[in-house]
């Protein structure tokens, strides 16, 4: 019998009420940690899209709202296909490459699908030896630029370019690129043949996993998506890919100026609507940490208190029977501590599971376990119960034993 | 033993300050048997709690052993009752959740002594009162007599000097408040001090010496034949 299996087996003896006077601080914990993974998980997904695409524009309709740079041409409203020669013929220093796209949802044998029209960049080229001699050919560089051209044709031959580069140089009318999704739930294989709206197309490539909605698109050729949609020549969106981020900050307002009738936005303005919600529930964080302190703590000192109350005769008979009052003060502390502990880890838990269950819902990302704030969580709900059950605790040791017999 | 010396005990209730116990000069040997009697409010149990190192008093001083008590710190008083003092309640006060084997080890574990040594001694207690067969038994599944009996164990069980009772069969039927008395009598015999408070003069007449209280005061020091007799006839 020690001090360790005394509590032990108080708190065995009342198991509901162990779980009422943890229930704040596990709750607490619970939401915190699904918050916390969610929105570091979404932090990094910002983070590794701004990395990604630093440099990218999108040229949108007027009125489109979005969210997600990846679904920006899935807004249903078009632009003119024109403005792509616009831009061609208006010779912008640090333009890498123009991808115009458009969107038609189609079936795909039984599968429903989002057809996505591109321009490969051959034909990009052969618009503009016919509208111009100066582009392409030489194209005007930025001075600050540090990072290598990419829209040179051999990075751009295989279909996998479509994922690394945003663009491809070849796409005959006829032939289709299947996102990762697509090609694993059809099976189908290179060079097969598929029927997609009503037309017979080869299949040129099979993209590996992005992680985006790119995954589960079927990719044509520009005019055939066009042809198939019969609204003529549009697209949902023009991407811009530009030399390096500083002149993506010199195209905005040139291409600003170029198309009034568009929307020019840059990634680090598409992610912004998600670093709100980001911070939103980062903020969302603190005021579950403030609740968790606050709630919990005033929980549980409250049922800390009220079990010192009712254990008074059992106090009095520990303290005649030789308890010291720190052994006393140890009792309930050591209680708490239990309770803490034991909230805080099932809490976490219960907020990990969540977070890895409803993070790709709440917020498009798919979350892993963050152990530092796991344990950091865990450490806060002891914390907590410690210094919640401090008072109660303290007040216990100082019990008078023989006021502790008359009283009860 | 023990020694009361001018001691003064004031409650002070809505302003007015009462005596609740006044004594002298009182010495308790080692090996007697004392009984405390009295009315209701007489100061029996404020008598026991000073004794016990548990109610400071007003004025005087409260010696064991010729150690002061109440001038020593709040953990040295209980680190005190725990190597020399042994108590035995009226209503057992046995913690609820713990079995009656582990309410008998409770004394040793606050003393730390090891596991094993507090298992041994206390199943031998227990099984001296009768208990073999509830040891993992919580008081609640022990009848009033079996409580007492793992109460009296739980006192014994660190080997007091000196035990204190607090009207030991007050809520006891006849065969178990003899069995207690037996118990009491036994450790009595075996050279243990003894105060006991009590309403019962059949009780009290196995003391060899007898206090009566009246309004605070000790106004009789009896030293009875009949316990001696008692005594030498056990």
């Amino acid at each position: 019998m020690t001090l360790k299996s005394i509590i032990w087996h108080e708190l065995r003896s009342r198991p509901a009420s162990v779980i009422c006077n943890s229930l704040a601080i596990l709750l607490g914990v619970a939401a915190l940690v699904a918050i916390r993974h969610v929105t570091v998980h979404s932090e990094q997904e910002i983070s590794q899209q701004l990395a990604d695409l630093g440099a990218n524009i999108l040229i949108l309709p007027k009125d489109t709202t979005l969210q997600d740079y990846y679904a920006a041409d899935q807004n249903g409203a078009t632009l003119p296909e024109e403005y792509v020669a616009e831009i061609y013929l208006a010779g912008l220093t640090g333009v890498e490459q123009i991808s115009p796209r458009l969107n038609i949802e189609a079936d795909l044998g039984d599968l429903a699908v989002t057809l996505t029209g591109i321009l490969p960049q051959s034909d990009l080229k052969a618009q503009s030896a016919w509208q111009t001699t100066m582009l392409f050919s030489a194209p005007k560089e930025h001075e600050g630029c540090q990072q290598a051209h990419i829209n040179d044709s051999a990075d751009l031959v295989a279909p996998e370019s479509l994922v690394l580069n945003r663009a491809i140089q070849n796409l005959d009318p006829h032939e289709l690129i299947l996102g990762a999704d697509i090609a694993e739930r059809t099976s189908y294989a290179v060079g097969d043949k598929a029927v997609i709206a009503g037309e017979e197309f080869t299949i040129l490539g099979l993209l590996p996993p992005t992680g985006t909605v790119d995954d589960s698109r079927v990719f044509a050729h520009l005019h055939t998506v066009q042809e198939l949609a019969g609204n003529g020549p549009v697209c949902n969106a023009i991407e811009v890919i530009g030399c390096c981020e500083d002149a993506a900050g010199d195209l905005v307002p040139a291409l600003r100026d170029l198309l009034p009738e568009a929307k020019v936005v840059t990634i680090a303005q598409i992610v912004n609507t998600q670093v709100g919600v980001n911070q939103l529930m980062a903020n969302t964080s603190w005021f579950i940490l403030g609740v968790l302190i606050v709630v919990g703590g005033l929980s549980l000192a409250t049922a800390i208190a009220a079990n010192v109350r009712e254990r008074r005769r059992e106090i009095g008979t520990l303290m005649a029977l030789g308890a010291t009052p720190r052994f006393v003060q140890s009792l309930f502390l050591g209680k708490a501590i239990v309770l803490g502990l034991c909230a805080g880890t099932v809490g976490c838990m219960i907020g990990i599971v969540t977070a890895i269950v409803a993070g790709p819902a709440w917020a498009g990302v798919t979350v892993s376990v963050l152990p530092a704030t796991a344990g950091l969580s865990i450490l806060i709900a002891t914390l907590v119960a410690i210094a919640s059950a401090w008072w109660p605790s303290r007040q216990a040791a100082r019990l008078d034993p023989c006021t502790c017999f008359q009283e009860v | 033993m023990m020694r009361l010396e001018n001691v003064l005990k004031q409650y002070s209730r809505r302003g007015h300050t009462v005596d609740a116990f006044r004594c002298d000069a009182l010495t308790i040997g080692d090996g007697e048997y004392i009984a405390i009697v009295g009315p209701s409010g007489s100061g029996k149990s404020t008598c026991l709690s000073l004794l016990g190192g548990m109610l400071s008093p007003t004025q005087g001083r409260v010696c064991l052993n010729d150690i002061s008590i109440y001038d020593q710190t709040v953990p040295v008083r209980s680190a005190l009752r725990s190597q020399w003092m042994g108590f035995v309640f009226q209503t057992f006060n046995l913690v609820p959740y713990l079995s009656a084997l582990q309410n008998v080890q409770v004394p040793l574990a606050l003393l730390k002594r090891p596991a094993a040594e507090q298992v041994d001694r206390a199943t031998a207690l227990l099984e001296r009162f009768g208990l073999a067969d509830r040891l993992h038994h919580r008081p609640a599944e022990l009848s009033v007599g079996q409580q007492q009996r793992v109460a009296l164990a739980r006192t014994l069980v660190n080997d007091p000097r000196i035990i204190l009772a607090d009207e030991p069969t007050g809520n006891l039927d006849p065969e178990s408040r003899e069995l207690v008395l037996s118990a009491l009598d036994s450790a009595h015999r075996e050279g243990r001090s003894i105060v006991m408070v009590t309403h019962d003069p059949l009780v009290a007449s196995r003391a060899t010496r007898r206090l009566t209280l009246r309004e605070g005061r000790v106004i009789d020091a009896d030293v009875s034949a009949a316990p001696i007799k008692h005594r030498q006839s056990a």
